[in-house]
């Protein structure tokens, strides 16, 4: 009996097919997805997500460091500061590696220190809706 | 690059791009929402700048 093929662009969408592909717990999806942008969708055998995740929020995380952007610290006296850091920390290793690297000093009088800021912040919240999308995925919920 | 019009339009895409591939799973699709994305993104920026600028220019 002829097996049904399988498309070759097609990314499983049903939960069977994500739990087919998926050899991953939900808490160790979350953490995975955390740290590498994109690893967990790969693992879940998404590559082709994967591979737009961590280019587009690699991408985006240099740009706004090459746009003079600050990783800001954990500083609860100013809240706002303290949002934008725990935005910028939901990008996992990029941001732990930039830290060590003593990147995103941030330059205040560039021109460009706003705009890098906002590449910063807005990588790190697009990593946490694909943290709880792998989430979903390592669940099995299908998604509409 | 440090134009408004130019920063913007380069978030744009890549709020798009990663919008559309998290939201639908087949490629054509993906390709079609993050187009549209982009559209209403700029789009509307463009429209808010309009507004601003009769508003309060």
């Amino acid at each position: 009996m002829a097996q049904p093929r399988r498309a070759a662009k097609s990314e499983p969408t049903s939960p069977e097919r994500a739990r087919e592909a998926g050899r991953l717990s939900p808490a160790a999806a979350v953490v995975v997805a955390w740290l590498v942008p994109g690893a967990a969708h790969l693992l879940l055998g998404q590559a082709r997500k994967a591979l737009v995740f961590f280019v587009v929020l690699l991408a985006m995380f240099g740009i706004g460091l090459g746009f003079g952007g600050r990783l800001f610290p954990f500083q609860l006296s100013d809240p706002l500061v303290f949002l934008a850091a725990a935005a910028e920390w939901a990008l996992g290793l990029p941001r732990v590696v930039a830290a060590f690297l003593d990147a995103g000093q941030g330059n205040v009088v560039s021109p460009t220190y706003e705009y890098g800021n906002t590449f910063l912040i807005a990588a790190g919240l697009l990593n946490t809706l694909i943290v709880l999308d792998a989430r979903d995925l390592a669940l099995g919920r299908a998604r509409r | 690059m440090t134009s408004h019009l130019g920063v913007m339009i380069l978030l744009a895409a890549c709020l798009a791009v990663v919008f559309g591939v998290l939201l639908r799973d087949e490629g054509a699709d993906q390709g079609r929402l993050s187009v549209r994305i982009f559209v209403a993104l700029v789009g509307g920026a463009y429209l808010l700048g309009w507004i601003m600028s009769f508003a309060f220019g």
